[in-house]
C-alpha cells in the first residue's frame, strides 16, 4: 500500500529526481495536495465573555508524506486549527478534505500527540500505548504485539508495566508519540508536542522524529512556537498571522535530509531562521503594539 | 542498628499500636491506683476485657454482629449501587446536577438520622427500617464524591479517547469511572462511618437484637464492661475496614501509589 504510494509520487514528481533535493518528501510529488483546507473560519462563543474569533479565512495545503510546520503569534489558532483537522471541533464555515473526503469527526487516518501528553493515568505504558487499538476493536495478541513493536521504535522497552507517574516528561511524550503510531495513521498531528520538554530532550526527540517519520513515511502537521524547531524538522514552515488566525505566508525549507544537529550551525540555517524571523516579527508587533 | 531498621521499616504501625496501649495502659493505672472508680459509673480497661471474652464465649456477640452487618450490607450495597450512577450522571450531565442539587444539598446538609422515627414507623422494626437508615445516611457521600470525581476529569483526556474514537460509553469506562474510582474510595470511607451510626442509632430506637440494642441495653442497665466490650467491637470493625479500604485502593489504584506529597 505504502510502496505504491511510493512509486505513484515518484512519477508524479514535476523534477527529475536527481534535480530534486527533498529525494523522500518533496509536497509536489502529489499534485493534488493530500489536506486541503480553505476558508476555515471558528469562532468560540463562552458563556459569560466576548466570542473570539480563533480562525477566519484560513487556506492551507498539506502534500502527502510532508512535514509541514505551523508558527505563529500565541494564541492566533493554530492549535485550535489542529483540532479541528483531529475532528474534535467543528468550524463555523470553510471546506476541509483529506484525501479529497470531507472532515466530519474524528478518524483512524489522522492522530494526534498532544502538548500535555494525555497519557491516561490509571494505564501501564503498554496500556497507554493500545488504547487507539482498543477502541478500534483490535483484539488483544494483536494489539500487545503491536504496541510492544512501537514501544521498542521509540525507545522504551523495559518500562512497559511503568505508569506515567514513574516516568520523566521525554519518556511520557515518546509514550504520546507510540500511540500516535500504533493506530498507523496516515497523517500525525502533533501540538506544541516538545514544549514542556527539556531543551536537551527536546533536540533528541526532535532527531528521533525525524527519524521515525523518515521511516514511517507520515504526513506530519507540528505546531510550535519555535522558529528554531520548525526550521529544523519541516519541509514547509507556515507563519500565521496574529487571531484571527489565517497563512500569512509559506516558507519552504531548502535544507537537504537526512538532517542532523550539525545543520544547525550553518549560515544557511540561520538565513531561514532570519526569513521565519523576520515574518513573524510583524504579526507579534501587530499583535502586541511593542516596537512599532 | 538492627532494631532501628526494623523500626524504620514499621514505624507506623509501631507508633500506631503504642499509642493505643500507652492509653490504655494510662487508662488502667489512673484508674486502679490514683482514682479508684466506682464501678456503677465507669469502667477500666481489665474490666471490658473480661466482659468482651464472656461476650465472645456465649456468642452473644457474634449474634448480634450478624445482625447487625446484615442491616448495614443491604443499605450499603445499595448506597453504592443507587449512589455512583446518580453522582456521576450529575457530575456528566449538566440538566440532571440542576434537577437534583436542591433536594441533595438539603437532605445532605440536614441531620437525617432525626427521620428514624419516621422510617421506624413506616418500615417497622428490624431489618428493612435499619437497611433504609444506613441506606439515607450512606448514599450522600458516594453521590458527592462521584459528582466531584466526574467534574474533575481531565478534559484533555476525554478529547484523547474521542480523538481516537471513543464512543459516550468508552468516556465512561476509560476515562470518567477510573478517574473517579479515587474519589469514590474517598466517599466510601466516609459513607461507612455514617452507615455505622445509621445501624446503631436504629437499634437504639427500636430493636431486639444487634450490637446497638446490645449496648442500649446495656448502658441502661448500668453493665458498663459490657456496653465498653460492644462499643470497642464497633471501634475494631470500623477501624479494620477502614485499612481495608486503604489496602483495596492500593489495589484498585496502583497510579496513585507513590504520589504523596510527603
Amino acid at each position: 500500500m505504502r510502496d505504491r504510494n511510493l512509486s505513484l509520487r515518484v512519477q508524479s514528481c514535476p523534477r527529475k529526481s536527481g534535480a530534486c533535493n527533498f529525494s523522500k518528501t518533496c509536497y509536489l510529488r502529489d499534485m493534488t495536495p493530500y489536506i486541503q483546507a480553505q476558508n476555515v473560519a471558528l469562532t468560540f462563543r463562552p458563556k459569560n465573555r466576548d466570542p473570539v474569533t480563533a480562525l477566519q479565512g484560513l487556506d492551507l495545503e498539506v502534500g502527502k508524506g510532508e512535514f509541514l510546520s505551523l508558527v505563529g503569534p500565541s494564541g492566533c489558532g493554530k492549535s485550535t486549527f489542529l483540532n479541528v483537522l483531529l475532528g474534535l471541533l467543528k468550524p463555523d464555515g470553510g471546506d476541509i478534505r483529506l484525501d479529497g473526503k470531507k472532515i466530519t469527526g474524528p478518524g483512524q487516518e489522522r492522530a494526534m500527540v498532544f502538548q500535555e501528553f494525555g497519557l491516561l493515568p490509571w494505564r501501564t505504558v503498554l496500556a497507554n500505548v493500545e488504547l487507539g487499538l482498543e477502541l478500534k476493536g483490535v483484539p488483544a495478541s494483536m494489539r500487545h504485539q503491536r504496541s510492544s513493536e512501537l514501544i521498542k521504535l521509540v525507545g522504551l522497552n523495559g518500562f512497559e508495566h511503568h505508569y506515567p507517574h514513574e516516568l520523566s516528561g521525554g519518556m511520557k511524550q515518546r509514550v504520546g508519540l507510540a500511540r500516535a503510531l500504533a493506530t498507523d495513521p496516515d497523517v500525525l498531528l502533533m501540538d506544541e508536542p516538545f514544549a514542556a520538554l527539556d531543551a536537551q530532550t527536546r533536540d533528541l526527540m526532535q532527531l528521533e522524529l525525524l527519524q521515525i517519520w523518515d521511516r514511517a513515511k507520515k504526513t506530519v502537521l507540528f505546531v510550535t512556537h519555535s522558529i528554531e524547531e520548525a526550521a529544523y524538522l519541516s519541509d514547509r514552515v507556515i507563519v500565521l498571522t496574529a487571531r484571527p488566525g489565517r497563512t500569512k505566508s509559506v516558507i519552504k525549507i531548502n535544507l537537504p535530509r537526512p538532517r542532523d544537529y550539525e545543520m544547525r550551525l550553518t549560515a544557511d540555517f540561520n538565513d531561514i531562521k532570519a526569513t521565519i524571523w523576520n515574518t513573524l516579527k510583524e504579526e507579534l508587533i501587530a499583535r502586541t503594539g511593542y516596537g512599532a | 542498628m538492627a532494631l532501628k531498621e526494623i523500626y524504620t521499616e514499621y514505624q507506623r504501625p509501631i507508633l500506631g499500636l503504642a499509642s493505643v496501649a500507652g492509653l490504655l495502659l494510662a487508662w488502667e493505672l489512673v484508674l486502679t491506683y490514683l482514682i479508684p472508680v466506682n464501678p456503677f459509673f465507669f469502667t477500666k480497661p481489665s474490666l471490658i476485657a473480661t466482659a468482651f471474652r464472656e461476650q465472645v464465649l456465649g456468642g452473644r456477640l457474634s449474634h448480634d454482629l450478624i445482625i447487625s452487618s446484615r442491616a448495614f450490607l443491604w443499605g450499603f450495597s445499595c448506597a453504592i449501587a443507587v449512589g455512583i450512577p446518580v453522582g456521576v450522571l450529575m457530575g456528566w450531565r449538566r440538566r440532571a446536577e440542576y434537577t437534583l442539587d436542591p433536594f441533595l444539598t438539603a437532605l445532605y446538609a440536614s441531620p437525617l438520622i432525626a427521620l428514624a422515627p419516621l422510617i421506624i414507623v413506616v418500615f417497622g422494626v428490624g431489618l428493612v427500617a435499619k437497611s433504609v437508615l444506613v441506606f439515607l445516611l450512606a448514599v450522600f457521600p458516594f453521590i458527592f464524591n462521584a459528582f466531584a470525581g466526574v467534574r474533575s476529569t481531565d478534559r484533555l483526556l476525554i478529547n484523547v479517547v474521542r480523538s481516537f474514537g471513543g464512543k459516550e460509553r468508552d468516556l465512561y469506562f476509560k476515562v470518567i469511572l477510573p478517574s473517579t474510582l479515587p474519589y469514590l474510595i474517598a466517599g466510601s470511607r466516609i459513607a461507612l462511618g455514617r452507615g455505622l451510626v445509621g445501624v446503631i442509632v436504629g437499634e437504639f430506637f427500636a430493636a431486639s437484637e444487634g450490637i446497638g440494642f446490645a449496648i442500649a441495653r446495656f448502658g441502661d442497665t448500668y453493665q458498663l464492661p459490657e456496653m465498653f466490650a460492644g462499643i470497642s467491637v464497633l471501634m475494631i470493625i470500623a477501624v479494620v475496614v477502614t485499612e481495608g479500604m486503604r489496602k483495596l485502593e492500593a489495589v484498585l489504584a496502583p497510579w496513585r501509589v507513590g504520589q504523596e506529597a510527603r
